[in-house]
């Protein structure tokens, strides 16, 4: 029987994993232990409902809802001085719970703290623009929408960034195997030359270990190169390495004083 | 004021060399390979370093342009995405005839370490190449060399007739 | 079977639109001034732009969905591909994130050659940076010269890790190599000479009167747009803004070194191009005073932390235990802590961050690559209309984006 594996995820897993095995955690210390962390999220919670919040690698994460994105940023960036939006992106827990994980990594430079704001929406609902308050969103946000295909609200340019246009799927999504799907392989040959040259050119090859020795046609040792097709399972002859050929270049060969004729009459 | 004393008629005559046509053509074409400056990633940035000061292309005939229409060398030098895909046939389409493809790398070779889905492996499914460097990234005398027997194979073809179309992988 | 019939040519270059008079001119994806595979879509009235769509993606290799399918140390060599032009800034920046999460602390030698790879590389970067700028700009001598102290540096390098362009020179934990003989000689001589070179492109382009038309008030930046498009590095200090992660949040040794931060208010091409020739003194000078750090370390070149990182070669060849917890690390990977984590370092182009979310396997659960050009691309949108067409490529220039970082 075949080993069954879930469409869900289909990520590389390592294939062996003691069944004893406990990882461990990355400590996360409680937000008192920092002033200025500590005030910041006061500041939130007055006015956001905060869903956990803690303090893990020096940075504070606070987890919100998903539709008070805009205003807690928002209130971030004019109340409590954080500056920039140095990175946003999304997480897919699709197979775990059916949610994206949305974070927004800031950074306030006065204060020299960064702190990730988090939430967490469902696979169709869309989020809200974060563009007005933050340019650098405008292209993250599109790069997110590309990744992941989480739509956003209000965003000014709600297009695909890095794949082209026309792309299908979303290739950061654990769904999408790492070598792509059929649209994936065969996309470059379906634009230039169409579907029907799908059989003459031939599937990818994806397997990095195969190398046929003996294949000319596609591969020559260097030092050893031969003209394509020469069979070689014989041993194939060492290149010189030089600059011309054998016995220099053509015109200078040609020109010898004693193989050359000499045209001394004119009217010969 | 100089005077010009040879006397071809008389003191050794006039030198002349007798040669084929295709000989002399190929002298030429093998000798000033131009190329199009077509870095797409890490392997552009050597193919950069082997045109300056060290290692200087020049010397080989081999002289960058910016245009398909001037070029007939494309130098492959970088991964080629899915993307980008149709640029490169279109510029190839461009290139004027004769013309000549060496893959830079092992991106463009085979896809090299970008076994994904976004990297189309190897740019022989796109156009014809007629040479392939190993290398990530090859370094600039690995490019030399490779214009070297690239020219070697041109001395080898016929100069007249046109190219025998190249085979896709 | 080649159908050359079957792209048809379009004059897809230019576009007439005859009502408003509006000239919508596409610029690359091949072109040797766009510093890799940038689109540009500009809208133009007359020579003057009034729109553009800077179209990325033409390099994207997908390295965010292979990190996620590669044990952590698989990845190292990966990052290289990203700023190739200064591969073991984004080496460091993986290890020390990959560090941060796990706890680990450095050895003193790591730190103190992991210090030395990465200014060296900022001056390559900043080199290749100018060579290119010049370029662009018409100015081939100054390629030329910057090109050559370049190789030089990517000798002392090639000396140091074998390789030219992609170094993988820093492992997770330490530095993989003790520096060869001569490697702190070569330095030192060349960072005697490289006041000089400095002086030699400045004398040439400072003053130059084409170099400060084409520079000298375009593309000027204002404090509140780097900001808000979250800009960093040079681009953020040309605006105004006193932001280097060395200072601000030191990592490695650079509480321990001493050096300036450079800093322009006027945010345009040419306080850009002084702060990078500000940058390279800069960098000299903190090399200097690594190298004097470097004779008082240890023979430690990678932490102790046998859950993770393999036993010194030494050990792996004669210990039974080690060899063992090698052959382990190798083909399934180290586990880190469950745990995320986010990063930045300051890399040549900016602020380099990568964020980890580890669930405690031995592959990455996500991997998302912070990459200041992303960025100094995405503010193209808003910076060039206004401007001409020559423009373009002065701006294009001095943002230093590199397209292995934009498009990942």
């Amino acid at each position: 029987m075949r080993a069954y594996t879930p469409k869900d995820d289909v990520q590389k897993k390592p294939y062996y994993t003691d069944r004893y095995w406990v990882a461990p955690q990355v400590a996360k210390s409680d937000v008192s232990e920092d002033e200025v962390f500590a005030a910041d999220l006061e500041a939130i919670k007055a006015s956001f409902e905060v869903l956990d919040a803690y303090i893990q690698v020096g940075q504070m994460v606070v987890v919100i809802n998903a539709t008070d994105n805009f205003g807690v940023i928002k209130m971030l960036k004019n109340e409590r001085e954080y500056n920039q939006l140095s990175e946003l992106s999304a997480i897919d827990w699709l197979a775990q719970e059916g949610k994206f994980e949305v974070f927004y990594q800031m950074l306030s430079m006065s204060k020299r703290k960064r702190l990730r704001i988090k939430c967490k929406i469902g696979e169709k609902e869309s989020i809200e623009s974060v563009e007005k308050l933050f340019r650098s969103a405008d292209w993250s946000e599109r790069e997110m929408y590309d990744m992941f295909g989480i739509v956003i609200n209000n965003h000014p340019y709600m297009k695909r960034i890095l794949m082209p246009d026309d792309w299908e799927g979303y290739p950061l999504r654990k769904t999408y195997p790492l070598q792509g799907d059929e649209f994936a392989q065969w996309y470059e040959v379906d634009k230039i030359f169409g579907k029907e040259a799908r059989e003459i050119i031939g599937p990818e090859n994806r397997d990095p270990a195969r190398v046929d020795r003996y294949d000319t046609e596609r591969f020559s040792r260097l030092g050893h190169e031969v003209p394509r097709g020469t069979d070689i399972t014989q041993g194939e002859p060492d290149t010189l390495i030089q600059y011309q050929e054998e016995g220099g270049a053509f015109m200078i060969e040609k020109f010898d004083a004693q193989k050359t004729v000499t045209i001394s009459d004119r009217d010969r | 004021m100089a005077q010009h004393q040879v006397n071809y008629l008389k003191d050794g005559g006039l030198p002349v060399a007798l040669t084929t046509i295709d000989k002399v053509v190929n002298w030429g074409r093998s000798n000033s390979l131009w190329a199009l400056t077509y870095g797409l990633a890490c392997c552009g940035i050597e193919m950069m370093a082997s045109g300056a000061s060290r290692y200087d292309f020049d010397r080989f005939g081999t002289i960058f342009r910016a245009s398909p229409r001037q070029a007939e060398l494309m130098i492959v030098a970088g991964t080629l995405t899915k993307k980008h895909a149709e640029f490169i046939r279109r510029l190839y389409d461009q290139m004027t005839e004769p013309k000549w493809v060496i893959s830079m790398g092992s991106c463009a070779n085979t896809g090299g370490m970008f076994n994904t889905y976004a990297t189309v492996q190897g740019v022989d499914r796109v156009i014809p190449v007629d040479l392939y460097l190993p290398g990530c990234a090859p370094r600039p005398e690995t490019l030399q060399y490779a214009v070297m027997l690239l020219q070697q194979k041109i001395r080898r073809e016929s100069a007249n007739k046109s190219q025998k179309p190249k085979r896709l992988m | 079977m080649q159908q050359s019939n079957r792209l048809r040519p379009f004059f897809e270059n230019i576009t007439f639109d005859r009502d408003d008079n509006e000239l919508i001119l596409n610029f690359g994806p091949q072109h040797p001034s766009a510093h890799g595979q940038l689109r540009l879509m500009l809208h133009l009235q007359q020579e003057q732009i009034t729109k553009a769509h800077p179209d990325i993606g033409y390099l994207h290799r997908g390295m965010e969905k292979m990190a996620e399918n590669m044990i952590y140390n698989e990845f190292m060599p990966t990052t290289d591909r990203m700023d190739y032009i200064a591969s073991s800034s984004n080496n460091y920046g993986f290890a020390l994130a990959v560090e941060r999460l796990i706890g680990l602390e450095v050895p003193r030698r790591a730190k103190v050659i992991r210090m030395m790879l990465l200014e060296t590389n900022r001056l390559m970067s900043h080199l290749f940076w100018l060579a290119t700028t010049a370029l662009d700009i018409g100015a081939m001598t100054v390629f030329l010269f910057a090109f050559r102290e370049r190789e030089y540096l990517m000798d002392l390098i090639e000396d140091y890790c074998g390789a030219r362009l992609t170094h993988a020179a820093v492992r997770i934990g330490g530095v993989p190599l003790d520096l060869p003989d001569n490697f702190i000689a070569d330095l030192r001589k060349f960072l005697d000479k490289l006041p000089e070179n400095i002086k030699d492109y400045e004398d040439l382009l400072d003053t130059n009167r084409i170099w400060k038309m084409r520079m000298e008030n375009v593309g000027v930046i204002s404090k509140e747009m780097a900001l808000s498009w979250g800009c960093s590095g040079v681009m953020l200090r040309a605006s105004g803004v006193e932001w280097d992660i060395r200072k601000e949040e030191p990592y490695e040794l650079y509480d321990e070194v001493e050096f300036n931060v450079p800093v322009s208010d006027k945010g345009d091409n040419y306080a850009r191009y002084k702060l990078y020739m500000a940058e390279m003194r800069e960098s000299a000078k903190i090399l200097y005073q690594v190298i004097d750090m470097y004779e008082g370390t240890g023979p430690e070149l990678m932490a102790h932390a046998p859950q993770y990182i393999s036993a010194p070669k030494i050990d792996i060849m004669t210990q039974n235990y080690s060899l063992m917890q090698h052959f382990v690390l190798v083909t399934q990977g180290m586990r880190p802590p469950v745990g995320e984590v986010y990063v930045a370092t300051e890399s040549p182009k900016g602020e380099l961050g990568y964020f980890i979310n580890s669930q405690g396997g031995a592959y990455p659960y996500r991997l998302k690559l912070r990459a200041p050009s992303f960025w100094h691309t995405g503010i193209l949108t808003d910076l060039l209309p206004g401007h001409y067409i020559p423009d373009v490529v002065s701006i294009i220039g001095t943002t230093n984006i590199v397209f292995g970082e934009v498009d990942r």
